[in-house]
């Protein structure tokens, strides 16, 4: 029976996020958490191999103390079983830590015959932990999946590439990142969310993983972040009858000279 | 001397690298080399002011190219690796990044050598906020398409080498490429768009919008969702950060909400109008005019109005 990885990221709701007008900064005190979008169509992937074929399905995640919140979660949506990483270092983390923790996670709780990924994350959208994991590893990566085959210890994948498509076949294990019209993610049922709570979930520390701290220095550091403040007009057209508001409206898109 | 090194797969976006690479070049006075997959490709290089080009050969997949341009960087003691920012390049950046146990910066927006460090900024938070970040040299960036002008021939006199890749990997088989066509409407130009959301019940009430979008002789655009979950309009009609960025003197949007991704792409429109149900969603606080109200209701309020 095959064994599958998927690779997870908890991350803030971007949604949630609210730009200071001011100073544009940005207010997170509202925001809650949330698996990350791709990931979830990662998730939902493997989750259709493990239903399709019998594949035994791990997850893994590494993040701030924060992610022990998402496994509940995480195992509603049908993987066998979590892995997560809790460690204030991830905040730190860019995609050359992140890959590297991952990377060593994985062969410990390894080997897997294909490790999933989603394309970028919704946060940062790097996009470049899959690759780079798939190098550490020594396997193959097959980037930007659409449609996702494994067959007899064969991965065949489509790729989508902006103007082109391709199929990639590698035989034997590989790591691919998958775009998000692959699949629909599922909603956990009631049933599924009540299951959640039996499953195993597992910590791993990372001063077990023995990366050296060289490896679990980013490369990359934030210096600031400053929110989009957009400088629009905000006119609300409020009359009781629509009539008079698209009066209202076409006045003044003839002002603005655009009608 | 330690160097700038650019690739793309796509010429067109190679030449784009070759001038944010003679920027890089005028502060940190390093030479500006320069991969290219094809002769022509090269002598264009070469041209536009790479000071040399090597002509990688002997590898059809270009995602085979990372370990010989990983190679490469570490010869030249590449200190900054810029890699055009298509699926392939950013594919292929994160392996070379690996192999050169470097950081790496995709879609840069901006680049500058700071403090002996490369100084990028890039979008977070799906458009909502720009990210300044500092990256230890060697670095790797991509840069996404059409961020800085392509560089012109101006007799440069780069020298041009060959490189014969070796190998690739035995286990990868690469097969069926196969183009997507394109419906051949250009959103990212339009003049003026009339964007259909979430707040459309089905796809044959695609006509309210399209009876709007004729009165004003605008394009369509719709939301992610509309293209990609409903697949009622193709995907080159989405706007967003992952789709088409507008530069329209009018957007008007019909039953939007106005998630940060999709605001990112509507940014740069002159005038924003919304009609949207709810009023507290968020794409009032992107709108320059806005109605609150059933677009099935106001849409053909403004047809009838704006045919007047």
């Amino acid at each position: 029976m095959s064994k599958i990885l998927v690779c997870y990221k908890w991350v803030l709701d971007e949604q949630d996020i609210r730009v200071n007008a001011a100073d544009a900064s940005l207010d997170l005190s509202r925001a809650k958490y949330k698996i990350s979008d791709y990931d979830k169509n990662a998730i939902e992937e493997a989750v259709l191999l493990q239903e399709g074929q019998g594949a035994t399905v791990d997850a893994v995640t590494f993040g701030g103390d924060a992610v022990r919140q998402s496994l509940k979660d995480l195992l509603s949506r049908g993987p066998d079983k979590v892995y997560y990483i809790a460690d204030p270092a991830a905040d730190k983390a860019d995609g050359y830590v992140t890959a590297g923790v991952l990377a060593v996670a994985a062969r410990k709780t390894g080997p897997y015959d294909l490790i999933i990924c989603g394309e970028g994350s919704a946060d940062a959208y790097n996009q470049q932990v899959a690759p780079r994991l798939a190098a550490s590893l020594g396997l193959p990566a097959i980037t930007y999946v659409q449609s996702l085959k494994l067959e007899d210890g064969r991965v065949v994948a489509t790729r989508k590439l902006g103007d082109c498509t391709e199929v990639v076949t590698v035989e034997g294990p590989a790591v691919v990142s998958v775009v998000p019209e692959i699949n629909k993610p599922r909603i956990p049922s009631l049933k599924q969310v009540l299951a959640a709570a039996k499953k195993p979930s597992e910590e791993i520390k990372i001063a077990d993983l023995g990366l050296s701290p060289r490896q679990l220095a980013a490369k990359t550091v934030t210096l600031t972040v400053k929110g989009f403040v957009m400088n629009r007009k905000n006119v609300l057209f409020k009359e009781p009858a629509q009539a008079d508001n698209v009066a209202k409206l076409a006045a003044a898109l003839a002002k603005e000279g655009v009608c | 001397m330690p160097g700038i090194l650019i690739f793309s797969e796509n010429n067109a976006i190679a030449l784009e690298l070759v001038t944010a690479g003679l920027g890089l070049k005028a502060t940190m006075n390093h030479s500006l080399c320069a991969v290219a997959l094809s002769e022509a490709d090269a002598t264009a290089l070469a041209a536009a002011g790479a000071d040399k080009v090597v002509l990688l050969t002997g590898q059809d997949w270009p995602e085979g190219c990372a370990q010989p341009i990983a190679e490469l960087a570490a010869r030249e003691l590449a200190a900054v690796i810029l890699i055009g920012g298509t699926a392939r390049g950013k594919d292929i950046a994160a392996k070379v990044a690996n192999e050169l146990d470097a950081g790496l910066v995709t879609e840069a927006q901006t680049i500058e050598i700071a403090e002996d460090k490369l100084q990028t900024t890039r979008l977070k938070y799906g458009g909502l906020a720009v990210a300044c970040e500092a990256t230890v040299l060697p670095a790797v960036v991509t840069i996404a398409p059409r961020t800085f002008d392509k560089a012109v021939a101006g007799g440069g006199q780069g020298q041009i080498t060959s490189l014969a890749a070796t190998g690739g990997d035995p286990r990868v088989k690469v097969s069926e490429l196969c183009p997507i066509e394109r419906q051949g409407v250009d959103i990212a130009a339009a003049a003026r768009i009339v964007c259909v959301g979430r707040g459309l019940a089905k796809k044959e009430d695609l006509t309210l919008a399209e009876d709007l979008a004729k009165a004003l002789s605008a394009e369509i655009g719709c939301t992610r969702g509309i293209a990609e979950d409903y697949h009622w309009l193709p995907v080159e009609r989405y706007i967003g950060i992952s789709g088409q960025n507008i530069k329209a003197e009018l957007y008007l949007s019909l039953g939007v909400s106005g998630q940060v991704q999709h605001v990112a792409g509507i940014r740069d429109a002159k005038v924003i109008v919304a009609v949207d149900t709810n009023e507290k969603a968020p794409i009032f606080a992107a709108a320059d005019y806005g109605i609150v109200g059933d677009l099935y209701e106001v849409a053909p309020l403004i047809t009838a109005a704006l045919k007047k």
